[in-house]
């Protein structure tokens, strides 16, 4: 573990980073709306993690145009393609979860959740 | 012949069709949108049937999507687990769907009925196309729907508590399949594919280059599924989810979505990584030894509570645990107990719930000790609660001896017979906290001991008789089953 | 919100904020962008509407919800058409022109009105609930 390493694969450490980040935030918030952050940073984490693996150092969008040369690199539009799916999905379970929230403070008139513990 | 060959296609997206019919439907005629349910889950377990004919006379089925072939496009695969796990989950939800015309208004708000069937559709649909989907990325957006779905169907009651269950189901979940989609990064960067089979025809050229990545993704996997099959030390948000959804959502719940996780994981182990790996790696240790404490520390939280659905609940975390050492004894006899404890756990779960059900419609009674008596008031829905409490224990001629003595060989086999001892005990454990319900239910009664017929809907009986009727054949003619399911276990043990 | 500079500033706003959507859903093919992110500018653009005015009254509240399912489903039928014509394309014309997809373009579209209708009934969901 050099540093040449670290410093050529730095979007995946970053992207480990923030899924920890957003692991810690899920389990040790007490604030629902901080957990469903948590849920966020922890996806984007992934999506970064996806993302670097489809990069190429020096490659473009991958739209053809016929304008350009023959030899140049195009990135790899697949990641990205799952990504787009993967972040339609998160964005319904932070809608549900959002949702699922609002309904809990009706009931409660709290989101800190060791108060909704102790009200139970 | 376009029609027959797209039949796979067909299941999944007729019932999605229908999923989202049902609230805009309900909305018009909000009496018959049950049926349409039904008119949709019955389609699937036609359509189910014809599939696993297909598959029992012609062996396995390949399907492309849109026509796009594997390493593009997305792949069905069809092989005998698959068409077994259609045929229980379509079969299974079509009674609880017919269980659910008179049941739900008891249970859930008016104005949600519409809703209730849609995620019951979209939960079931999701499910199926979870065990027939042979691309790792489409199983993960199925894994995330089931997942929503699930968490609508114990939302569909509203109320405090069940609002509550809801969103740490949610969270948690949401937790494990963010492990499970950094599971399959991992897989993709190593790999290139997304194929399952040319993921794992990659994996066994590259398994020596990359030891700790493979054992990092086998990890996060482990953990990512799970959290939402509930194993042992993961299972927290389990209890509140079971009791505090409708009776119908928690047999959904227990009997099939949590089944469907382990089938995904079994498939993912064997087919990915190979028999080899997950047999080299700990990590066959490492599941062995949550399900000891699920099969332990489950039955010990199931005899305190005093709910019976937390009860149920919990003696569900149990059950979960023999699936998973079956499955991780590694062996034949294992690996079999483990389908059939599938099966036969469904049968006895949902016959279960459903029964919880039945008893809450009639009397509205939820805790355990209020069952005096009540064998003589409802006597049909108390004799199928007794024959699946029986099943789970263990007693010869119904469905659970079946696995026990399956799991005793496969612990034999492994040479590991202190499990043996593990079952036993479990066993007994199971006997003490159901055996008290049942003597209540037929002993205890000081007044009334007159006979008399239950006064609940015969569509909610029908569904439980059948389930029992299931656990009961599941004990006497295991061979049938098993035969269908040891073509898979042979080619998954290569 | 009887707030006369937002709802001033609004009414010049909306325009450009649909057609900007509308330009990013039909240029997915040529730049970064497409239906999704089309789709969820396009709703934005209606749910500022609906933070600005209000929801509506009595029997009409419920109405943009009705059209958003409505809307849904005839997008998600265009989304549809490549699972229905697996291997037809449709007329393309000249490579890095506006339409020189075919089908892809209608799929596009599909996707973005998909996406606007449930972003909006997301936000009704939300606010319904409250």
């Amino acid at each position: 573990m050099n540093a040449a390493i670290i410093s050529t694969n730095y979007p995946y450490i970053v992207a480990i980073i923030l899924f920890c980040l957003g692991c810690l935030c899920i389990l040790t918030q007490h604030n629902l709306i901080k957990k469903v952050i948590g849920i966020n940073i922890m996806q984007t984490g992934i999506f970064l993690f996806f993302i670097a693996v489809g990069n190429i150092k020096g490659g473009i969008a991958p739209i053809y145009d016929p304008s350009l040369p023959g030899d140049i690199l195009y990135i790899n539009p697949l990641p990205s393609g799952l990504m787009l799916t993967g972040i339609v999905v998160s964005f319904s379970v932070t809608a549900f979860a959002l949702v699922t929230i609002v309904k809990l403070y009706h009931y409660y008139g709290t989101i800190y959740a060791p108060d909704i513990m102790r009200m139970r | 012949m376009h029609l027959w060959d797209s039949m796979p296609f067909l299941l999944i997206i007729f019932s999605v069709l229908c999923a989202f019919i049902s609230p805009v439907f309900a909305r018009w005629k909000r009496e018959y949108s049950p049926y349409l349910a039904i008119f949709s889950v019955t389609v699937s377990f036609l359509n189910s049937c014809v599939l696993a004919y297909r598959v029992f006379c012609g062996g396995i089925i390949y399907y492309h999507v849109a026509d796009w072939s594997p390493p593009w496009g997305i792949e069905i695969v069809i092989d005998e687990l698959s068409a077994a796990m259609l045929l229980l989950l379509s079969g299974c939800c079509l009674l609880i769907t017919f269980y659910s015309i008179r049941a739900l208004p008891k249970e859930i708000p008016e104005h949600a009925t519409g809703w209730y069937y849609t995620v019951l559709l979209l939960t079931l649909t999701s499910m199926m196309g979870m065990v027939i989907t042979n691309d790792i990325f489409n199983f993960y957006v199925m894994v995330e729907v089931t997942q929503i779905g699930a968490c609508g169907l114990v939302a569909v009651r509203g109320g405090k508590h069940s609002t509550e269950a809801t969103l740490r189901y949610l969270m948690l979940a949401s937790l494990g399949s963010g492990f499970i989609l950094f599971g399959i990064g991992f897989l993709y960067q190593v790999t290139g594919n997304l194929n399952i089979s040319y993921i794992a025809a990659e994996l066994a050229a590259v398994r020596q280059q990359y030891p700790f990545l493979i054992w990092a993704t086998m990890s996060f996997i482990t953990v990512g599924l799970g959290v939402k099959a509930a194993l042992f030390p993961l299972h927290i948000w389990l209890p509140d989810a079971y009791s505090s959804a409708p009776s119908p959502s928690s047999a959904i719940l227990s009997g099939l979505v949590g089944k469907v996780y382990i089938v995904s994981m079994i498939r993912i182990y064997m087919l990915v990584f190979g028999f080899q790996v997950f047999h080299d790696t700990y990590m066959r240790y490492l599941i062995m030894l949550m399900a000891a404490a699920a099969i332990l520390f489950g039955s010990f939280f199931a005899f305190v509570q005093l709910d019976l659905k937390r009860r149920l609940a919990y003696s569900s975390v149990a059950q979960v645990g023999y699936i998973f050492l079956g499955f991780s004894l590694g062996t034949t006899w294992g690996m079999k107990a483990a389908f059939l404890h599938i099966i036969t756990h469904a049968f006895m779960k949902i016959c279960l719930f459903l029964s919880a059900g039945a008893v809450y419609y009639q009397t509205e009674r939820t805790k355990v000790i209020q069952f005096s008596g009540l064998g003589y008031q409802m006597p049909v829905t108390m004799a199928a609660f007794t024959v699946s409490a029986f099943s789970m224990v263990g007693i010869p001629l119904f469905g659970g001896f079946i696995t026990k003595y399956g799991l005793a060989m496969g612990s034999l086999e492994a040479g590991n017979p202190y499990f043996i001892i593990l079952i036993v005990i479990s066993g007994l454990l199971n006997a003490s906290y159901f055996f008290p319900i049942i003597w209540q239910s037929y002993f205890t009664s000081e007044h009334n001991t007159k006979l008399v017929m239950d006064r609940v809907p015969l569509s909610m009986l029908v569904p439980i008789v059948i389930m029992a009727l299931g656990v009961i054949y599941m004990g006497l003619f295991p061979g049938g089953p098993l035969s269908f399911l040891e073509r898979t276990v042979n080619r998954f043990l290569l | 919100m009887e707030d006369y500079i937002t709802r001033t500033i609004f009414r010049y706003v909306l325009l450009f904020v649909l057609v900007y959507g509308v330009y990013i859903v039909f240029h997915g093919h040529l730049s970064p962008g497409g239906g999704f992110a089309g789709g969820v500018v396009m709703g934005m653009g209606m749910i500022l509407y609906f933070l600005i005015f209000g929801l509506g009254k009595g029997k009409y509240r419920r109405l943009p919800m009705d059209a958003a399912i409505i809307v849904i489903g005839i997008g998600g039928f265009l989304e549809g058409i490549k699972f229905l014509l697996p291997h037809e394309h449709g007329p393309v014309g000249l490579p890095g022109t506006l339409f020189s997809v075919g089908i892809i373009s209608v799929v596009n579209l599909g996707i973005g009105l998909l996406v606007a209708s449930t972003v909006l009934s997301v936000f009704y969901l939300l606010v319904g609930e409250a």
